[in-house]
């Protein structure tokens, strides 16, 4: 392999999360309906950043995280700023509990995950109720929570593999 | 075994743990949510949302291609079960519009022969755009859309959006090729209604549940309404056309009035965005009228005449 495709495939590797993420800001902007529209989407990007905090900071770095909020801002026309600043205090928490993490079982991550995205909705709610001058209900947040945290076992377990054998190894 | 994240390769950041960077981050994005409560119309944000609308349109259309797809055969798949019941339920509303669309027809012939009788000067008629939705906001506490139509299809920001069964939304942000609809439902909407007999306007106010509710001015009359009744746009502050039916009322808590929406947000695939010119007084001509007045009474100004503002 020449030198220049080396430099490439590295900076593919490099920036495979950050694209993940803006994929995944893409497919939550997208009228997925399942259901009817029971089934509320899953908040993908949180699942991105809440992984690439645990197992390679270095592959999602704070400005990435940053930069996939704000578009989220400008797709969903809220006030920006908003999922910055969820998705960084996330990744900000995680950041501090990684050595508990590392290493431990899917399960024990798999919980985290679910208490990171209540942090999460518990930041977003707040500061939607404050800017609303109301206290609004939470029935449709806590849904589109319980739908993330269903869908992380699947997706950490994907990520997992994509991390393992294609971002790091090789 | 899980020896993921033990080692560091260079990835974006090479300073991994740089919670400096982190923190700044997190007090820029605090810093701009303050800035946006205050300045959310500024034009810096508004260029770069309709902007980001604009950019992500394609890849929105190419995305809604497959979604559509999945869509579809699980929604055809949910009618297999019901197609009995969705029949007779049809049949015998074929029934009742069969009914309506002859007194319609009847009404329509009387409307005709009236409008020959008299001088009579018909309301500027709305020409509609059609569009089809490509995004919306799977967001819990923001409810918009975004439509393939824009600038260059003559949508403007306040226009109203319908789809076949009612009012939509209205128009937020215009891009040039793509554009946010507001929804009833959003916390943010908030649409000047009249309640067909029942003799009352309000404003319809969305609080991001799927029922928004009409609230009235402080110091406003008990309103007496009973479910069923219709609810319709009243025009009021010249931003929408009269008459846009929006649902019906659905119940009443002392000076709130639940509307149940006619649109069903789930299944919003293809709507119509309204063009509709307000039947404004000529600012031309009756600024030189006033000039001229101005002149000879010596008070007036020259201003052009306010549309009146009610609501």
């Amino acid at each position: 392999m020449g030198y220049r495709a080396e430099n490439l495939l590295r900076l593919f590797k490099a920036m495979a999360p950050t694209m993940l993420g803006v994929l995944g800001v893409l497919v939550l902007a997208a009228p997925v309906r399942l259901f009817e529209g029971f089934a509320p989407t899953p908040i993908f990007p949180l699942v991105i950043v809440f992984f690439w905090s645990v197992y390679g900071p270095d592959y999602l770095p704070p400005l990435s995280v940053f930069v996939i909020g704000l578009l989220q801002d400008l797709l969903t026309g809220g006030p920006l700023g908003l999922w910055p600043a969820v998705y960084l205090f996330t990744q900000f928490i995680v950041m501090s509990q990684r050595a508990y993490f590392l290493g431990r079982e899917q399960k024990v991550v798999w919980i985290g995950f679910g208490f990171a995205s209540l942090g999460a909705g518990l930041i977003l709610w707040l500061v939607m109720s404050l800017m609303s001058g109301a206290l609004l209900p939470v029935r449709f947040l806590l849904l589109q929570l319980a739908a993330t945290v269903a869908i992380y076992p699947v997706f950490g377990a994907v990520f997992k593999e994509l991390h393992r054998r294609v971002l790091v190894e090789a | 075994m899980d020896y993921l994240g033990q080692d560091r390769r260079e990835g974006l950041g090479r300073k991994a743990h740089s919670r400096f960077v982190l923190i700044l981050l997190i007090l820029v994005s605090v810093l701009l949510l303050l800035s946006s409560l205050y300045s959310a119309q500024a034009s810096v944000f508004k260029k770069a949302r309709e902007g980001v609308i604009d950019a992500a349109s394609p890849v929105l259309s190419l995305l809604s291609g497959p979604i559509n797809y999945v869509n579809g055969v699980a929604g055809s798949i949910g009618d297999y079960f019901n197609v009995m019941e969705q029949n007779k339920a049809l049949r015998e509303e074929n029934a009742e519009l069969r009914q309506w669309m002859n007194e319609a027809l009847e009404l329509r012939e009387t409307v005709a022969s009236y409008d020959a009788l008299q001088g009579y000067v018909a309301p500027p008629t709305a020409q509609p755009i059609s569009a089809f939705v490509i995004g919306e906001a799977n967001d819990a506490f923001a409810r918009s859309m975004i439509v393939n139509a824009g600038r260059a299809n003559n949508v403007e920001v306040g226009q109203a959006v319908v789809d076949a069964s009612g009012l939509v939304g209205r128009i937020v942000e215009a891009g040039g090729s793509a554009s946010r609809v507001l929804l009833l439902t959003d916390i943010q909407s908030r649409i000047p209604v009249y309640i067909e007999g029942a003799d009352v306007e309000g404003i319809l106010v969305g609080n991001t549940r799927s029922n928004p509710v009409i609230s009235f001015t402080a110091g406003s009359d008990e309103a007496v309404t009973e479910p069923g009744q219709r609810v319709l746009t009243s025009g009021a502050g010249g931003a929408l056309p009269r008459g846009l039916p929006i649902g019906v009322v659905a119940s009443q808590r002392r000076n709130d009035i639940v509307v149940d929406l006619y649109a069903n947000y789930a299944r919003t695939r293809m709507v119509r965005v309204i063009n509709y010119a307000f039947p404004a007084i000529e600012p031309e001509a009756p600024a030189d009228a006033a000039a001229a007045a101005g002149a000879q009474t010596g008070e007036q100004t020259a201003d052009a005449p306010q549309p009146p503002a009610e609501g």
